[in-house]
């Protein structure tokens, strides 16, 4: 049985800001490729909707991008974080860490 | 704010495009696919694995234009491209449209441009807030002062950071220009820098220093061609050649609005440019002050401050009749000069005139466009079926009416722009107004756009999306907001005419005032010509022309083609006039009276065509020495001896009476207009100039024949007894009065063409509302005419409808004009306080107007082939 867990709602985006702010400027396969090697295999990821979740960010100013060309030379978009979405992820990482020690309690306590 | 940026990145291009997009993504999988290959795959299972692994790519690119999107500016976007493609559609209906919006909005945009100019600009200089003029007042009349008051002023005063003088006393240049002397100090508190050279300072305003003058923008164009090489030219100013120093920048047009000024000279040339010399001598009043106030100084606290240096320095000015005196301290952010008080009134009538007619346009394009609603009934019908909104297509209807506005306001631009010039050259409002767009101008012209919009656009619009889907449907034109709409317009049309009514009364007003102001009774001859010989008050003018009253009086009785003459001081028309007390041993002066005092040469009565009501006029046996005699005017006479006989009584010339300098009234002269043709009449005493010695500043002759002989022949007379006397204008009194009549003139003819196209408009409405109203009653009338009713039937059926509206207009724009009568009554001009006559005949004619326009539709009603009618769906 495939225990591959589809991405839960609303975390894309923090990946992408977290992969970003610890490596700096990739292009968008890097960012799919390094999300999935983090996740050691525990997460589904269609990297076709890592897109959206790009261009969402960019617009609300959180990351910028650029063209350049990838390894192989093809022309590719690389994208990087800005000062404004390493506070926003901070932000974020600091709700969800709250969240999750909120149902790690809450879990325990009832079962 | 996502949107913003959304926005600001589309408009900077920034944003991808969608095959970006798909470029980008297509490099992914190809990375992918290569990462698969690299893992041993076979290049085809590697590219279905890698697009396996990469699916969805339509859903991000449809999320893509999702979130690119910016709903409203995209409907907004659709809806005028829509709106566009309607108006195209029918041209007649949009050209109508867009010129009628583009007059209205034009005429508001020039009256509101020269009203701002007049009421509202503030000088262009820099914190123009701090400026204020320091006025010196005798009773409430700001008096000017003397160079030598000004100086101990400006040295000794503690509230203001600076203090300047300027006169308004014109320098004539050889080329035309004309300059004006300012102290020292004008440019540094104005706060003006020169655009090119320098301006001149307090160093350059001392006795002794080298004489310089700043040039006006404008001159430095219209005379040097805007050559830098202007600078170190000299100006020929009587006795002294002036350096040009430098340019003042351009829209400065010095501190008194509506008097342009072409250069600037510093006040301490004036002994050497004009005759006299001011700067030393007390006698000269000439000089108004204007300073800025020190931070945190009130105008009161500097009011405070200034008197005592007023009354400890009065003595260096020339103080005339011993009223009560005070300092007031003024705001001069507008800068000084009258032009404000004078046409504040005309321009809010002006600026009232023309919105009433622009309501008035809109509720017509509101009918027109109601007509255009009722057409488009399937349409919206069929888009409201598919499932459009109300309020998307209401604000798709409105986009129409805002995309009318909009072309109407571009050619609004322009036409106010021009029209502000022209009426401010037909009132005569002055040079140097700052006509051009402001940032008020632009909030106005918005206002009034989308203030047209609403008024001309909503209502349509509502009605127009009120319809029942169903019945839209099945028939093709008639629905049940038929009815409603029909009501609609028939308000409109009310409004309409009610509105023109009170137009078409305020024209007949006007027009009415200015002609009873050119023909009312002055109360003297209209044929006497006046000469006008200006005075300086001075000391040496006032004796020399004192000595001038009998070579004179002489010189112009003896020519030709004069039947008689008389000569006077203070007298009417005459720039100068004194006022006294007057009192009789019953009544001492009161603080209301107005007496002003004109002394006269024998013949002046009978030259002036002024009747006498009782007694005599003043003769040659008035000498000095003889006993003291005056003539009273009939004000003077009522209000000091009532109904009783004035004849033989005494008056005397001060605030109470005294029996030493009484004088014996011998007549009573008829009331006369003195210095316009409005002024009140007030008291005149008339006394002979032999025994009230005094400077002649006026001639008055009667022409025997050719009225332009007889005033050449004065004119040659009057140098031939000094040569260096000054003449002013030579006219008779109707042309004197004609140039006070210019706000009258104004008023009349705007309000004129306004009533026109009132009535023009009302018309149109009329005959719009009516023919609609046939030709939606087609039918009914066909049954009617089939069923035998007869053609007079006919027309009384849409004649009636014609009257109901008319009754309820009457009845509406009645009480308006009634109001705007009452309202208007300070401006008018010998009406009686309930005569309401001209209300009366405006109704008449707008009912004319409103029958002949209901004729052509109820003769088409009347002639309609019941067969033709009956077979109309």
């Amino acid at each position: 049985m495939d225990n591959r867990s589809e991405v839960p709602y609303g975390t894309l985006d923090l990946m992408v800001l977290k992969t970003l702010d610890t490596l700096g400027t990739l292009h968008g396969y890097g960012i799919a490729r390094r999300i999935e090697q983090v996740a050691e295999g525990a997460l589904e990821l269609n990297q076709g909707t890592i897109y959206p979740a790009l261009l969402r960010l960019e617009q609300k100013g959180w990351i910028t991008s650029h063209w350049g060309a990838s390894d192989n030379n093809r022309r590719a978009r690389f994208y990087t974080i800005t000062r404004a979405g390493r506070k926003q992820f901070a932000e974020e990482a600091e709700n969800w860490s709250r969240t999750v020690a909120m149902m790690a309690r809450m879990l325990e306590g009832e079962s | 704010m996502t949107w913003l940026r959304v926005l600001l990145s589309r408009l900077a291009g920034r944003g991808r495009t969608p095959a970006e997009l798909s470029e980008e993504m297509a490099a992914h999988r190809a990375l992918l696919a290569a990462e698969y290959e690299r893992r041993g795959m076979t290049a085809e299972a590697a590219h279905a694995e890698a697009r396996r692994q990469f699916s969805g790519t339509t859903q991000a690119l449809e999320l893509y234009y999702e979130q690119r999107r910016i709903p409203l500016l995209d409907h907004m976007s659709q809806d005028v491209v829509y709106a566009l493609r309607q108006l195209r559609a029918s041209p007649g209906f949009t050209v109508a449209a867009v010129l009628t919006l583009a007059l209205g909005i034009g005429a508001n945009l020039a009256i509101y441009r020269v009203l701002d100019a007049v009421l509202f600009r503030e000088l262009p200089v820099r914190d123009p807030g701090g400026l204020v003029q320091i006025q010196f007042l005798e009773g409430s009349d700001p008096q000017r002062v003397s160079y030598p008051l000004f100086r101990e002023l400006a040295a000794r005063q503690q509230v203001l950071d600076s203090l300047f003088a300027v006169s308004d006393v014109g320098l004539p240049a050889p080329d035309g220009g004309r300059g004006f002397m300012v102290s020292g100090a004008y440019f540094r508190t104005l706060g003006i820098p020169a655009q090119i050279g320098r301006v001149f300072t307090e160093d350059d305003d001392r006795p002794g220093a080298q004489p310089v003058a700043v040039l006006s923008d404008a001159y430095w164009t219209r005379e040097y061609a805007r050559s830098t090489s202007a600078i170190g030219r000299t100006l020929q100013l009587n006795g002294a050649r002036a350096a040009i120093i430098g340019v003042a920048p351009a829209g400065f047009f010095g501190e008194t609005p509506g008097a342009a000024r072409d250069f600037w000279v510093p006040m301490s040339l004036q002994p050497v440019i004009t005759p006299g010399d001011r700067i030393n001598g007390a006698a000269y009043s000439w000089l108004s002050m204007i300073g800025r106030l020190r931070p945190g100084v009130t105008a009161r606290q500097a009011e405070a401050a200034l008197d005592p240096l007023f009354r400890e320095f009065a003595h260096l000015t020339v103080t005339r009749f011993g009223r009560s005196y005070r300092v007031r301290v003024a705001p001069a952010n507008r800068g000084i000069g009258d032009l404000d008080r004078r046409f504040e009134r005309p321009l809010w009538l002006l600026m009232g005139m023309a919105g009433l007619v622009l309501v008035m346009l809109c509720s017509n394009l509101a009918n027109l466009l109601l007509g255009r609603a009722a057409v488009r009934t399937h349409e919206i019908g069929v888009r409201l079926a598919l499932g459009a909104g109300r309020g998307r297509i209401l604000r798709q209807l409105l986009t129409e009416s805002l995309v009318l506005c909009a072309a109407g306001v571009a050619l609004a631009i322009p036409l106010g722009s021009r029209g502000a010039s022209a009426l401010a050259a037909l009132a005569s409002v002055g040079t140097g107004l700052h006509l051009e767009a402001g940032w008020h101008q632009a909030i106005f012209t918005v206002a009034a756009a989308l203030a047209c919009t609403c008024m001309f656009g909503l209502a349509p619009a509502f009605a127009a999306t009120r319809v029942d889907v169903h019945s839209a449907l099945q028939a093709q034109h008639r629905t049940t907001a038929g009815a409603r709409r029909r009501h609609f317009a028939n308000a409109l049309v009310v409004a309409q005419i009610s509105l023109s009514l009170v137009l078409i009364c305020g024209a007949a007003l006007f027009a009415r005032s200015l002609w009873n102001l050119r023909h009312q009774d002055f109360g003297m001859s209209r044929n006497t010509l006046l000469v006008d010989i200006p005075l300086e008050l001075t000391p040496q003018a006032i004796a020399h022309q004192g000595a001038l009253v009998w070579p004179l009086y002489e010189r112009m009785n003896s020519l030709p083609g004069v039947r008689s003459a008389a000569v006077s001081a203070f007298g009417p028309m005459s720039s100068l006039l004194r006022t006294v007390g007057i009192s009789t041993p019953e009544r001492p002066a009161q603080r209301t009276d107005v007496t002003r005092l004109v002394c006269v040469s024998p013949r002046f009565f009978e030259t002036m065509g002024i009747p006498m009501v009782a007694g005599r006029g003043i003769t040659a046996e008035d000498r000095a020495g003889a006993a003291p005699v005056v003539v009273l005017n009939q004000g003077a006479a009522r209000a000091l001896f009532g109904a009783g006989s004035a004849i033989g009584r005494s008056v005397s010339q001060k605030d109470r009476y005294a029996a030493r300098d009484a004088m014996q009234v011998i007549g009573v002269a008829r009331d006369v207009r003195f210095s316009s043709a409005r002024e009140p009449f007030g008291f005149v005493l008339y006394v002979p100039i032999a025994q009230s010695p005094a400077p002649v500043t006026g001639i008055v002759l009667r022409p025997a024949g050719n009225p332009a002989q007889a005033a050449a022949a004065a004119r040659a007379a009057v140098k031939s007894v000094d040569p260096n006397l000054k003449i002013g204008a030579i006219r008779n009194y109707a042309e004197a009065f004609e140039g006070g009549l210019g706000n009258d003139k104004l008023l009349a003819a705007i309000a004129g063409t306004f009533g026109l196209i009132a009535l023009a408009l009302s018309y149109i409405g009329v005959y719009g509302v009516l023919s609609y109203a046939v030709e939606r009653r087609t039918h009914e009338i066909g049954i009617r005419i089939a069923l035998g009713a007869g053609r007079a039937g006919i027309y009384r059926m849409v004649l009636g409808e014609a009257s109901l509206l008319m009754a309820a207009s009457l009845l509406v724009g009645g009480t308006g004009s009634v109001a705007a009568t009452r309202a208007l009554r300070s401006t008018l001009f010998g009406f009686a306080a309930a005569d309401y006559t001209l209300p009366l005949l405006a109704a008449v004619l707008l009912g004319f107007a409103a029958f002949a326009a209901s004729y052509l539709p109820a003769r088409r009603a009347s002639r309609l082939d019941p067969v033709d009618a009956l077979r109309q769906d």
